[in-house]
């Protein structure tokens, strides 16, 4: 590689409010097209933007996460152009004075280390109304005017795509475990566009910046700008010089495609809204806000850690907040969290996946989950503990009643007892025995099977087998 | 002299006394309007008027819009009523909501009968640019004569004794320059007092609500209704409301009262000179304490651009809205761009369009600091001195404006002294949300000239005192062209 690439990202978050970040219309998806919409959304003469205090906690906790310092004051101003998805003309933003600036995140980066990440700035604003455009027509969905935002703007401190993987990552973890936001990708609640430059090592300046817009997932970020990088580095190294240009992501060949090329840049005539005079917030306030957090990811997964979960597990649960959420249900009641997480990432994962349903609609409570987790830290062995889920998913029944059904007892792990078994089959098997000595291994199962099979499976498997190996020494 | 000729307080007294009742006020209301050929209405909502007045049972003895019959500027926006802000690009508008002082007013059972004409979008300030043409002064019959604007066809209305309050807005001195033409009272509140939600945006940082009554009491009575917050303004103030008329009597005696001198010399008709002195005179003879003072040429003779430059950058993005897709007549083309392209170049007049090319110029990236930025900072500076002046007076006492009204094809030297600064000073309570209050001087030759009172912000209280204390000097109180007075000065 002769190039040093030099990304910055822009990440737009849809939050997930009641209302919208400056009317009282609901702020919700998957409704009808334009039935959510309240007079200010299509602005209607004469209606004013009054501002969504839940929009400005969670951007206040989201800046937090972000390391970032917060603006006491708060300060909206216009952002002016004419658009058939901008309805009032403008867009209310916070050019100005963002309510958060100067933070950063550490990510992991592609040699496995940490590496620091600085954010230039987060502020709120208002999304635009949707468009479906067709061949010679334009449909509009209002619902999505005025639904709130956060935009959070990197510093070009990104290096590769899978540095702008993890950093895309760890703010989606923040928002959505921040309740700031869903963090769907792939549904628009998470957009991210970003800036993408060479320059030969060990220059200070900055080659020309071509932009990748709307990039719909994780693996498409690293993938996009991998592939960027190498499209621009053939290119230089080809001497064309590369052209400001917006281009998208095409999946499907995982390419990225021009879009348009840019020509000199929109005057915005961005000034300070009138009709939003600066709002103080108390210390109070915004500590309070910061208070209130809901447990971010970070500090969730280093809790699981202590209760004995390895980071793959740890992973595993919070990749799904509504699992992480079910996991933490369950927690107070089991003996032991590692016994637990297994059966969510095993059993229940199993079940979701061959049913196609989410953990929400998954119909064992936590509590009947519970009881099977400490069943096997009862003594029951994993299979049998299995045996009861399955029971009780499929004939929607407790835990008690399933094992009751299924005739389930603790097998018996009493080494004398176990002792006595083995022997008595030893003794009866005297020809697999000396099977056994000439080598042949699979004597060792059948003298086992026969253990299991005369203590009608009372015996624990792991233990006979423990004490066959014994004992076969012995003789 | 009818009773619809009285003030409101007074008709109010005769609805308790059931001298009269709304509907006889309604029907002559409407019948006067009807009547009347000052180009003042664009709308008359005469079947809804009566059955709201019909509708009316016992008088409400405290509550004295009873029954009173109202008009609003058509900037105001009414539920289920056209509201064009007298620009074609609103022609056909049906607003969904109405405004929080229509919605007050509704409250208060006073009863709209109409919604009057105005400068396009409410900028301007001759009542001639307003898709209907030009409205007329009504003390004028050969209509000969400006009423001013941009609130013209309110104006018109109270002066023409259609109605004994009319509900306007006051960018620059749209209410407050009219008053001093059409005779009224014409009150502008502090920035924040009123709910501004459903008045159609000019400039909002400068935008109030603001109205014409025929005497200061009724000013006083308004403001009690009108004043508040509004859950749907976050612009409007947590500031208690008072009871605005409650000092209205109260004596001249003590209060300081500042003379702006280098407003005042630049008017050259003697005749106001004149009256407005003796008004001073009464005014100390009576113990108010008169400072003659400067403000600075320099800061007058830059309001008017200050004001421009302000007023059309806030003005080119508020009526950014306008663009025939969502409301107002819908002007094909073959791309979005052509469509609000064809809406905006046939929806607005030239000065309009002249407005926003100079808002947008102030705006630009590269022209932002000489222009919007410098205005912004002009106006802090303006402010300061106020605010300045204000800490050491009740309040700031000097003509409305140079002139009886102007003949319609007269036009002043833009760039003289009396233009900039005695025609454009009352923009000073604009850029200072200060309240501020015009009424009538004197008669010059049958016509009314003003003078305005100026206070501290949201001590309308005051001001509207003092103001009362100066109508009993002039004693022009409840002016109207059916209801002629000499005056004492």
């Amino acid at each position: 590689m002769n190039f040093e690439a030099v990304i910055g990202l822009e990440i737009h978050v849809e939050m997930k409010t009641k209302s919208k970040m400056f009317s009282a219309a609901p702020n919700s998806f998957s409704r009808e097209p334009n039935t959510e919409i309240a007079l200010l959304d299509m602005a209607y003469p004469g209606t004013m933007p009054i501002v969504n205090k839940q929009a400005v906690i969670n951007a206040i906790r989201v800046a937090n996460a972000l390391h970032m310092t917060i603006d006491h004051e708060l300060h909206f101003d216009r952002k002016n152009y004419f658009y058939s998805d901008l309805p009032k003309g403008f867009q209310i933003t916070q050019q100005f004075r963002p309510i958060g600036r100067d933070g950063y995140l550490e990510v992991l980066g592609r040699d496995g280390k940490k590496k620091r990440i600085e954010i230039e700035r987060i502020h709120m604003e208002e999304d635009t109304c949707k468009q479906l455009h067709f061949m010679d027509y334009t449909l509009l969905d209002y619902n999505r005017a005025g639904v709130p935002l956060v935009e959070i703007v990197s510093r070009p401190d990104i290096r590769n795509g899978t540095e702008a993987m993890h950093y895309v990552e760890a703010i989606r973890n923040i928002v959505l475990y921040s309740g700031t936001s869903d963090g769907k990708m792939e549904e628009g609640s998470l957009r991210c566009d970003v800036n993408i430059s060479l320059r030969p090592y060990g220059s200070d300046a900055f080659g020309t910046k071509v932009e990748i817009k709307n990039i719909n997932s994780l693996k498409n970020i690293e993938q996009a700008l991998d592939y960027e990088i190498e499209r621009q580095s053939a290119s230089l190294l080809n001497g064309t010089p590369i052209q400001q240009e917006t281009r998208r992501f095409d999946e499907a060949s995982g390419k990225t495609v021009l879009m348009r090329v840019k020509t000199s840049a929109v005057d915005y005539k961005y000034f300070p809204e009138p009709n939003i005079v600066p709002i103080p917030l108390s210390d109070e306030f915004v500590n309070q806000a910061i208070a209130t957090c809901p447990e971010l990811y970070d500090a969730k997964k280093e809790r699981y850690l202590a209760k004995g979960l390895n980071e793959a597990d740890a992973s595993i649960i919070l990749s799904d907040i509504a699992m992480s959420r079910y996991f933490e249900k369950a927690l107070p009641l089991v003996k032991n969290a590692k016994t637990l997480a297994n059966f969510l990432i095993v059993e229940v994962n199993g079940y979701l996946n061959k049913n196609a349903i989410g953990i929400a609609e998954f119909p064992l409570d936590e509590a009947s989950m519970a009881e099977i987790s400490n069943l096997q830290d009862d003594g029951f062995t994993h299979k049998q503990c299995a045996d009861i889920f399955n029971y009780c998913l499929a004939n929607k029944v407790s835990p008690k009643e399933a094992s009751s059904a299924l005739q389930i007892e603790k097998q018996v792990v009493d080494e004398g007892a176990v002792l006595q078994a083995v022997n008595a089959v030893l003794d009866a098997n005297p020809q697999s025995v000396a099977d056994f000595k000439a080598g042949k291994d699979r004597a060792k199962g059948f003298l086992v099977g026969q253990v299991m099979k005369a203590s009608h499976g009372k015996l624990n498997p792991a233990a006979v087998s423990k004490v066959m190996d014994e004992e076969l020494k012995k003789r | 002299m009818s009773i619809l000729d009285l003030t409101i307080s007074e008709i109010h007294q005769a609805l308790v006394n059931k001298t009269t009742t709304p509907v006889e006020l309604v029907k002559e209301a409407l019948a006067r309007a009807k009547a009347n050929n000052d180009n003042a209405f664009e709308i008359l909502i005469e079947e809804q008027a009566i059955k709201e007045a019909e509708a009316l049972g016992e008088p409400e003895v405290d509550n004295p819009f009873w029954g009173i019959p109202f008009v609003l500027k058509d900037n105001f926006s009414t539920k289920g009523i056209e509201t064009t802000a007298s620009s074609n690009i609103l022609n056909g508008y049906i607003p969904l909501f109405d405004a929080t002082v229509y919605a007050k007013l509704k409250k208060k059972k006073a009863i709209l009968i109409g919604k009057t004409t105005l400068d396009e979008l409410a900028m301007g300030g001759t009542g001639t640019t307003g898709h209907k043409g030009t409205t007329f002064n009504p003390w004028d019959p050969k209509h000969e004569r400006l009423v001013g604007g941009s609130s013209c066809g309110s104006a018109a209305c109270v002066s023409a004794g259609i109605v004994p309050f009319a509900m306007g807005s006051d960018t620059g001195d749209s209410v407050r320059k009219p008053a001093s033409y059409a005779g009224l009272v014409g009150f502008k509140p502090s920035w924040g007092r009123i709910s501004r939600y459903g008045l159609f945006p000019f400039a909002p940082s400068l935008d109030h609500v603001a109205y014409f009554t025929r005497d200061v009491k009724d000013a006083a009575l308004l403001l009690d209704v009108l004043a508040g917050r509004d859950l749907h303004d976050a612009t409007s103030s947590l500031e208690p409301v008072e009871r605005y008329e409650e000092d209205l009597s109260a004596p001249l005696k003590g209060k300081k009262i500042a003379v702006i001198d280098d407003i005042v010399q630049t008017i050259s008709d003697q005749k106001i000179q004149l009256a407005f002195k003796r008004s001073c005179e009464e005014l100390a003879k009576q113990g108010a304490i008169i400072e003659h003072i400067r403000f600075g040429e320099d800061l007058l003779q830059s309001i008017y651009a200050t004001y421009i430059v302000i007023s059309c950058s806030e003005a080119t993005s508020n009526d950014a809205n306008l663009d025939g897709i969502k409301f107002g007549p819908f002007y094909p083309g073959k791309t979005y761009q052509e469509v609000m392209f064809n809406a905006r170049t046939k929806g607005f007049s030239e000065l309009i369009k002249r407005r926003f090319v100079i808002g947008s110029f102030s705006l630009m990236s590269e022209n932002q600091d000489i222009l919007f930025r410098r205005a912004q900072k002009n106006r802090r500076k303006i402010v300061n001195r106020l605010n300045e002046i204000l800490a050491k007076v009740d309040a700031i006492y000097v003509p409305a404006a140079p002139s009886v009204a102007p003949k319609i094809v007269s036009s002043s030297y833009k760039l003289s002294d009396e233009y900039l600064i005695a025609d454009n000073h009352l923009a000073l309570g604009n850029f200072g949300g200060l309240p501020s209050i015009t009424l009538p001087l004197m008669l010059e030759d049958g016509l009314p000239v003003g003078v305005n009172l100026t206070g501290a912000a949201f001590e309308e209280k005051k001001l509207l005192s003092l103001a009362a204390g100066l109508e009993r000097i002039t004693g022009l109180a409840n002016l109207s062209v059916l209801n002629k007075k000499e005056g004492n000065l």
